[in-house]
């Protein structure tokens, strides 16, 4: 049910356009493309990269917080202008980071307040009369809209810088070091090794499954592949999460999980944190003394 | 589904927290205790597996395609406890690592698909099976519908959340987040869902189930003792008699619909749906049901016994709707939406001038939905004499459109078959053809 759900039938494929076969084929690919792409740029020599993840997961929730407290657009420019400051210092490809956020975040969240921008009462922009329909745009809707369209791309601009610059096993660490139970962490940490198994697999059996067919299928027909591949996966996982308990009773698991950290936060990491502080307390502060 | 960052005000997404969290450490305990060390790899590969299902893309009926969450199913197999952990794991995932939903609205979005979408899709199941034995084909409905249900009351949750913001946080008369009230966020939610994602979901559920039952049904019966030992239900015979789900389901409607109405009449009890109850006279109420009820007992026997066998259920069926349509004269003011210009000018003060214009070209023969006699449509006649005028001008609308259908089907028939081409007819049935 992502953003990105509904488009293109799957019975139309023959008449050239992309079938629900090659949709869920592309999107998992993109998925597993995405991990690689952030596991290599969370490993490169940027600054971001060799903050304390520790203090850089707070930082982030931090930053996060403050957009979303923040009541001005000038206080979410300044956000914004930080963390493109910050991604620069990171070696974050500038391109991808902006047009990441920008080229997607319109799109969505944009489409969604439209409506809002002429619907809102109060005083208008201009008003063109075309026959009876009016096209008025209301000046507090246009301002909630910006207001909105910005929120949602600063945070989101974040959560990617964050993501981008850190790589998953130090995330984890660092929820482990806010206090997340500890088998919360070691199930996402497991969850995110087989789940690129499984994303193989199933991009397996929807390529054998294209590969072989020839000519339409009815509707009915897909479905019932299609919900009969979710229960072969759902076998291969009973079997697959047996094999693996086995595996870890093997290597002497108890029931106790350990982990060895050797983080160690230096005077750069506090400023980091010190600095991220500051700027949020100045996005939030903007906009309730502007206004 | 997944709410991003920006869309609940902070305050919000973090209240969030506090239904959520005691849920998770429950669901923890619980898992834990049955499975002891066990727990970590299922639950882990299981997550996974959510992950994976939420990746695919279904082919809906229509032509278009559509995501599956996959709660429902993963609760009927492991429990609705372990699916909260399952669907939370995999939520977590997309929001801090695949950027599908925000990073402050994990607690919203895991109440919404990972705590309400399970427990009340499970719930729903075990309402509908009654007990009914394991590899019943009924078992699978009941997951289809479980998992309709589910997901629906899952958007609901979206919607009441998404819709509080402009009434809890705006500022110089624009909203601070997400824009659109209850009345816009509700409706837009449920009915988007209630007519696409759910029915997805129900289908990938129930044929889901359906397949586990054919190949796998040891997953159905053994594996669900493990997880939750007092939910075994191998069950022999269908304990709970269809009357029982018939008034569960008319409760629950109703009590949606109370919901409904009083959002719509701003919590106020006596202007429920936004309409003025006072203005009604019930004691004309009264006898009008009495009336529709008489005619009903009536009607709807003669035309089940005139009909040709063919035609007996469905006609039998427009008939009763036509009996029961008068029903909705007794709400004031609008009767079905459908006002008159004069209703227009009184409800929103003025009419709209294309309106006006158009509104005067055409009187129909039935207008008003009443038959064009004094004893139906007199300003001051009795409700009852209005109620008979609408089942008499709906049994004629019906009569004359079937007959036009029917006149058309003959003669596009007669077309048809002059042409040899079978081909193009039988391609035509595949496609609409509807598992």
């Amino acid at each position: 049910m992502t953003a990105a759900a509904r488009n293109i039938g799957g019975r139309r494929a023959h008449d050239g356009r992309i079938g629900w076969l090659e949709q869920t084929v592309g999107g998992i690919t993109a998925n597993i493309e995405h991990a690689i792409f952030t596991e290599r740029h969370a490993r490169s020599a940027g600054w971001l990269q060799r903050r304390d993840p520790r203090l850089k997961v707070v930082s982030g929730l931090v930053a996060i917080l403050a957009a979303s407290l923040a009541t001005s657009v000038v206080g979410l420019g300044v956000l914004y202008v930080g963390t493109l400051a910050v991604a620069a210092a990171s070696r974050v490809p500038f391109g991808f980071f902006v047009k990441r956020v920008w080229l997607g975040i319109p799109f969505f969240a944009g489409i969604v307040v439209v409506p809002a921008i002429f619907f809102v009462p109060g005083p208008r922009l201009f008003d063109i009369g075309i026959g009876a329909v009016h096209l008025a745009p209301s000046i507090n809707g246009l301002f909630g809209a910006i207001l909105f369209v910005s929120r949602v791309a600063v945070s989101v601009s974040v959560a990617v810088l964050l993501v981008v610059t850190t790589p998953w096993a130090d995330v984890l660490k660092s929820l482990r070091a806010l206090r997340v139970p500890q088998v919360f962490v070691l199930v996402l940490a497991m969850t995110y090794r087989y789940l690129f198994l499984f994303l193989h697999t199933a991009n397996g059996i929807l390529l054998a499954r294209k590969s072989r067919v020839v000519g339409r299928s009815t509707g009915g027909e897909q479905r019932r592949w299609i919900t009969g591949t979710m229960g072969n996966l759902m076998s291969r996982a009973f079997k697959m999460s047996g094999d693996v308990y086995s595996a870890m009773l093997a290597r002497g698991f108890g029931g106790e999980v350990r982990t060895y950290s050797t983080y160690r936060a230096g005077w750069l990491d506090w400023a980091m944190l010190a600095s991220t502080l500051i700027v949020a307390v100045v996005a939030v502060a903007v906009g309730n003394f502007a206004s | 589904m997944h709410i991003p960052d920006g869309y609940l005000a902070p305050a919000v997404s973090l209240a969030l927290a506090v239904p959520t969290i005691p849920v998770w450490a429950v669901a923890t305990q619980k898992v834990k205790k049955v499975l002891n060390n066990r727990t970590v790899p299922l639950l882990a590969i299981f997550s996974a597996l959510s992950f994976t299902v939420m990746m695919f893309n279904v082919p809906v009926p229509g032509g278009t395609t559509a995501h599956a969450v996959g709660g429902t199913l993963i609760a009927v197999v492991l429990g609705p406890w372990a699916a909260a952990i399952a669907v939370s794991v995999a939520l977590i995932l997309q929001a801090l690592f695949f950027g599908d939903g925000g990073v402050l609205a994990i607690f919203a979005n895991c109440l919404n698909m990972a705590i309400i979408l399970p427990f009340v899709g499970y719930g729903t199941y075990r309402l509908v099976a009654a007990g009914s034995p394991i590899l019943s084909t009924r078992r699978a409905v009941a997951a289809g519908i479980g998992a309709y249900v589910g997901i629906t009351v899952a958007a609901l949750a979206v919607g009441i959340e998404l819709g509080i913001e402009p009434v809890l946080f705006s500022q110089n008369g624009h909203a601070l987040y997400s824009p659109y009230g209850l009345r816009e966020a509700i409706p837009a939610m449920l009915l988007a869902h209630a007519f696409g994602a759910s029915i997805v979901e129900g289908l990938v559920t129930g044929l889901g189930v359906a397949y586990l039952q054919r190949r796998h049904p040891e997953y159905l019966t053994s594996l669900r003792r493990i997880f939750a030992p007092e939910a075994a239900a191998d069950g022999v015979v269908a304990r709970r008699p269809l009357w029982q789900l018939v008034a569960a389901s008319v409760g629950a409607a109703a009590a949606a619909l109370a919901v409904v109405g009083l959002v719509e009449g701003g919590g106020d009890p006596g202007r429920m749906f936004g309409s003025d109850w006072a203005r009604v006279d019930w004691a004309a109420v009264a006898t009008m049901l009495l009336v529709t009820a008489v005619v009903g007992l009536i009607l709807i026997p003669v035309v089940y016994l005139v009909l040709p066998a063919r035609m007996k259920r469905i006609g039998t069926a427009f008939a009763a709707v036509a009996v029961v349509a008068p029903l909705g004269l007794v709400a004031p003011g609008f009767a079905y939406g459908e006002g008159s210009t004069a209703e227009v000018q009184s409800a929103f003060g003025y009419v709209p001038s294309g309106m006006r214009d158009v509104s005067g070209v055409f009187s129909a023969p039935l207008a008003g939905y009443n038959l064009p006699l004094p004893f139906f449509n007199e300003a001051n006649a009795p409700l009852w004499h209005a109620a008979l005028g609408y089942e008499l001008a709906g049994i004629v609308g019906m009569l004359v459109v079937g007959g036009a259908v029917f006149a058309i089907a003959t003669l596009l028939r007669r077309g048809f078959s002059n042409d040899a081409g079978t081909g193009g007819a039988a391609d035509r049935r595949s496609e609409g053809t509807v598992a």
